[in-house]
């Protein structure tokens, strides 16, 4: 031993157990910053390569340039990448076709692949004139090679022959709307389309580099050619991902994203500091004896700054090492999810900032929060301490009312509000496990607005008629079921606008014919009546809405052909798939009955749910089955994408969750743990007085239970507001909803509180059993 | 009339070679209001005695029986509400709870037996004492040796039978022992109250009406005064 500091790891190996605890606090504080930084950092990631999959990886685009101009701007130093990008039949109502099906054309620059992941799945980028790439679903359906010649028909029935020098991986939308795809370069585009692309249709989007202020980039580029802020757009999800957006919606998430990292960090104080200082004040009497030794104020605190610091360095890497760890949980957890989607999602990835940010609070909170008991320590004088009176705990000002309460419930009551301090620190960190959820149960209202999940009804693949009429076999959904690959198929029929009498009146509907999958789904949207009745074709089904009359029993008169026919309405939905015309009410039957009222045996739509191992032979199959005179909607890239959106969105919030549950369980039970274990010895000394365990376990009750009130009234005065403030950022700010009372994230927490509260107080319970009270009483 | 039986009392701690016996057949036997001093070196076995006749501590052999009653053949807790209102302790730390005041110090036995204290039973307590300008003052407010008689009232306040103190001097100074030791006496020869009191200090033996020496574990009568 050289020098007194060195006592710190000869004392820290026998006093290892009493220092666990704040052991374990840092490590949880570590990791709870590491993984709620570090699950941030991952959903960022995941949204971008959403963002890239969706919206592209450009950054601005400028309409209506010259050539000169996107030269200029291509040459600047913090332009990493640009091109030309322009569509037609975007929409497809412009009818250009290819093979009669409705076909986008895009002209664009080979860097655009930098720009725009476009994954060229075989062959290679358009170099001579009327040469094209196409999205694979051409060379799929028409069984289109490279080298082989296409004709495009043109809505003038012109034809435009274009040669096939590769193929790009199909887009949803394309295969959503049953499309063709085909991709030129800039010049062949220009040259067929220029005259029906204005101007403002051809853009040119640039790439900043992430390194750079793209705000002021955009700005001077705009100054620079006097461009007005309608010929600018943004990638503002992609922008935002960066934080370089501007954009209000995306500056109040910066400050919500600012409000919870605070948060989280001063959850992270709060339990570092709270351990720490029980830790040191059970101690003073040593650090006393330390400056009878000889110890100066400035020795002691510096002492106690280092055992803190040495406490760091193994529990700071480990609360890491568990952040981590949680992060590549849940990454791996998404990834299985959906697989292809997240296929560039790191597996086992790094968050810097989570290590960083958890490593750079660890030893700010521990450094910040010693300071207090260093200072404490420091201030024992030696007299006192070797005196055996350095109690270091506030002085007491008021006595305990005994009148109105039994001895054990008043002392209890009293040893929790008697210290304000105490009780502030205390109840705060109760408090604080509300708010921190309160706060971040705001998310699942911003993600149900932000990502629709995938509906159980949601097909993998739709077959129906142009026209919309019904005239799809239903013997193609019996064939159809038999395919292997098929996992359910449903078809329904419509009759659009078929009048109906009521009591009061004609009305105008939509009569829908379900089956007995869509029977089934609609069950969990039943608000009124039942369901048996419309499952066996005894009665309908109407949907809600504010202006439909129709209720539970009301009577409708159709005319069928065998003659009018009397329905009763047997059950009300409180929504279904489909969107309601003004002043028509949606009626929905079991097929069976719509064949009697309507007569038509056919259906409007076939949709089809594929196995998991279904692959693209067995929809080529399907699809040659369904026929050529059918559009053929492929929705299954889409669902993977929504499944996806959901599924990065709800691991991430309800993780988020998760852990501040469970670090609030954690935080309760060892602030019960330690204000029992700080007054163990006056518990002793109760029961060498005559106290029995009951009255004791009675006091810790009473104690707890007064944090436990103060904690949930401070955490509910605090996180209400702090709730309502972030949900008019999140969602009032963006889709309009009023705030509203967070009840189910309410009960969820101050159950979790209480229930953590009754099994904290077991174990001192326990440990009060257990109390040896010549143990306490002789310590002194 | 014999109020406490201390028969072949051993305490033993620890096992194997770090075994040691605290105490060794300790046998004896005390009045109704008598007042004995136990003395010894420290380490001796004097608060391993004083805490087993307390009912704090379980001995590993033998028995005590206090007005006839064998204390550990009884239930913890019934031997917590037997020591409550038949024994009361003095300790050297004084051990008052720091936010009730004095008054309620005293009372907090009969507190815990949910019993409402009578008013003349507290206003004669605090007199003897001397604390009754100091009731409502908190246990930081009042100098040692007021601790120390606030600690005592506490002790009497349930009229018990035996009073066990635990060098109830060692933290104060010669006047405020004398009052403590007074105080304790009043006890022994005005209310009739047993009291049996562990000291270093030789002097305050002199008062005792029997002297128990404890060395090694093994007691001994070391002799005493006549009343």
């Amino acid at each position: 031993m050289k020098h007194y500091l060195d006592l710190i790891p000869i004392s820290a190996k026998i006093h290892r157990k009493q220092s666990m605890m704040t052991r374990i606090c840092i490590v949880l504080a570590v990791s709870l910053i590491t993984v709620i930084f570090g699950m941030a950092d991952m959903a960022v990631r995941g949204q971008k390569i959403q963002a890239l999959q969706k919206y592209g990886g450009w950054h601005a685009g400028f309409e209506s340039i010259s050539e000169e101009q996107a030269a200029l701007i291509s040459a600047r130093p913090d332009v990493v990448s640009a091109s030309w990008y322009a569509v037609t039949n975007y929409r497809l109502d412009m009818h250009y076709s290819i093979g009669e099906k409705e076909t986008v054309i895009c002209g664009l620059d080979e860097s655009m692949s930098d720009i725009f992941p476009f994954a060229l799945e075989e062959g290679r980028f358009p170099a001579a004139p009327n040469e094209a790439i196409a999205a694979a679903s051409l060379k799929r359906q028409l069984g289109i090679k490279a080298g082989d010649t296409v004709e495009l028909k043109t809505p003038d029935n012109r034809s435009l022959l274009f040669t096939i020098t590769g193929f790009i991986r199909d887009s949803s939308m394309l295969n959503d709307s049953d499309a063709f795809g085909i991709f030129l370069d800039t010049d062949t585009y220009r040259v067929h389309f220029s005259d029906i692309t204005d101007t403002a249709d051809l853009v040119y989007y640039v790439c900043f580099t992430p390194f750079c202020n793209i705000q002021k980039s955009i700005h001077d580029i705009q100054s620079q050619f006097a461009l007005e802020d309608t010929r600018v757009t943004q990638n503002t999800m992609l922008l935002g991902l960066m934080l370089q957006s501007t954009d209000s919606f995306m500056l109040l998430l910066y400050l919500t994203a600012c409000v919870l990292a605070v948060l989280v960090a001063a959850a992270g104080v709060f339990m570092i500091a709270g351990s720490l200082n029980s830790n040191i004040s059970k101690r003073t009497e040593f650090f006393g004896m330390l400056r009878c030794l000889g110890a100066s104020k400035k020795q002691i605190k510096r002492f106690v700054k280092r055992e803190a610091l040495s406490w760091c360095k193994t529990a700071i890497s480990l609360g890491c090492a568990v952040g981590t760890l949680v992060i590549w949980a849940l990454c791996n957890l998404l990834k299985a999810l959906t697989p292809t989607y997240f296929a560039s999602l790191p597996a086992f990835g790094i968050s810097w900032i989570g290590i960083i940010g958890g490593i750079l609070l660890g030893i700010f909170t521990v450094l910040w929060a010693a300071r207090s008991p260093a200072a404490k320590a420091a201030k024992v004088s030696p007299l006192t301490a070797v005196s055996g009176n350095a109690d270091t705990s506030a002085p007491i000002r008021k006595t305990a009312n005994t009148n109105m309460l039994h001895i054990d419930t008043a002392l209890g009551i009293h040893h929790a509000v008697g210290n304000r301090k105490s009780l502030f620190l205390t109840a705060g960190s109760f408090a604080f496990s509300i708010i921190l959820f309160l706060s971040f149960s705001t998310f699942i209202d911003f993600m149900n607005h932000a990502v629709n999940p995938l509906k159980p009804y949601a097909p993998d693949l739709s077959i129906f008629k142009t026209d919309h009429s019904s005239s799809i076999p239903a013997s193609l959904a019996e064939d159809l079921a038999a395919d292997p690959a098929v996992k359910r198929v449903y078809g329904r029929s419509f009759v659009f606008n078929l009048p109906m009498t009521t009591d009061s009146g004609t009305i105008n509907t939509d009569l829908i014919s379900y089956e007995d999958y869509q029977l089934n789904w609609a069950e969990d949207m039943l608000l009124e009546g039942d369901m048996e009745s419309a499952a066996n074709g005894g009665g309908v089904l109407t949907v809600f809405h504010p202006d439909n009359t129709l209720t539970c029993g009301s009577s409708l008169t159709i005319d069928t052909p065998s003659g009018p026919r009397q329905i009763a309405v047997t059950g009300v939905l409180s929504s279904c798939p489909f969107n309601r015309s003004e002043n028509t009410e949606i009626i929905i039957c079991r097929e069976d009955l719509f064949r009697e009222l309507t007569g038509q045996g056919d259906y409007t739509i076939i949709d089809i749910q594929l196995t998991p191992d279904a692959d693209d032979t067995a929809v080529d199959k399907i699809r040659a089955a369904a026929g050529s005179d059918v559009l053929f909607s492929d929705r299954r890239m889409s669902n993977s994408e929504a499944r996806g959106a959901y599924y990065s969105s709800a691991i991430f919030v309800y993780g988020f969750l998760a852990v501040i549950a469970f670090i609030s369980i954690f935080n309760i039970m060892n602030t019960v743990a330690m204000s029992v274990s700080a007054r163990m010895k006056q518990y002793g000394a109760m029961r060498a007085i005559g106290m029995s365990c009951r009255q004791l376990q009675r006091m810790v009750a009473a104690e707890t239970a007064s944090y436990t009130f103060f904690g949930i009234v401070i955490g509910c005065a605090c996180g209400l507001p702090l709730n309502r403030f972030l949900f008019y950022n999140l969602v009032t700010f963006r889709w309009g909803d009023p705030w509203y009372l967070p009840v189910g994230a309410l009960s969820v927490i101050l159950l979790l509180v209480i229930l953590s509260v009754l099994s904290a107080v077991r174990a001192p319970f326990r440990s009060i059993r257990r109390l040896s009270v010549i143990d306490t009483i002789s310590a002194d | 009339m014999e109020l406490l039986q201390v028969q072949n009392l051993c305490k033993t701690y620890g096992k194997g070679e770090t075994q040691v016996e605290a105490l060794k057949q300790v046998s004896f036997s005390m009045e109704k209001g008598e007042f004995a001093a136990v003395v010894g070196e420290s380490g001796s076995g004097k608060s391993t005695l004083l805490n087993c006749i307390g009912g704090l501590d379980t001995p590993t052999l033998g028995t005590i029986r206090l007005d006839g009653e064998d204390l550990f053949s009884m239930t913890e807790d019934k031997r917590t509400v037997f020591r409550r209102r038949n024994i009361g302790f003095i300790f050297q730390s004084f051990h008052l709870i720091a936010e009730l005041n004095v008054e309620q110090n005293i009372i907090f036995p009969l507190l815990l037996d949910y019993q409402k204290p009578r008013r003349e039973q507290v206003e004669e307590m605090l007199e003897i004492l001397g604390l009754s300008d100091r009731r409502t003052h908190l246990p930081s407010e009042l100098s040692g040796g007021q601790q120390q008689r606030t600690a005592i009232g506490r002790a009497l306040i349930t009229k018990p039978m035996l009073v066990l103190a635990d060098e109830p001097t060692g933290n104060l100074d010669s006047k405020n022992s004398q009052d403590v030791m007074d105080l304790l006496l009043k006890a022994s020869r005005h209310y009739k109250q047993t009291v049996l009191m562990i000291t270093h200090n030789v002097s305050l033996t002199s008062s005792a009406d029997r002297v128990l020496h404890v060395a090694d574990g093994i007691l001994n009568e070391a002799g005493g005064w006549s009343r």
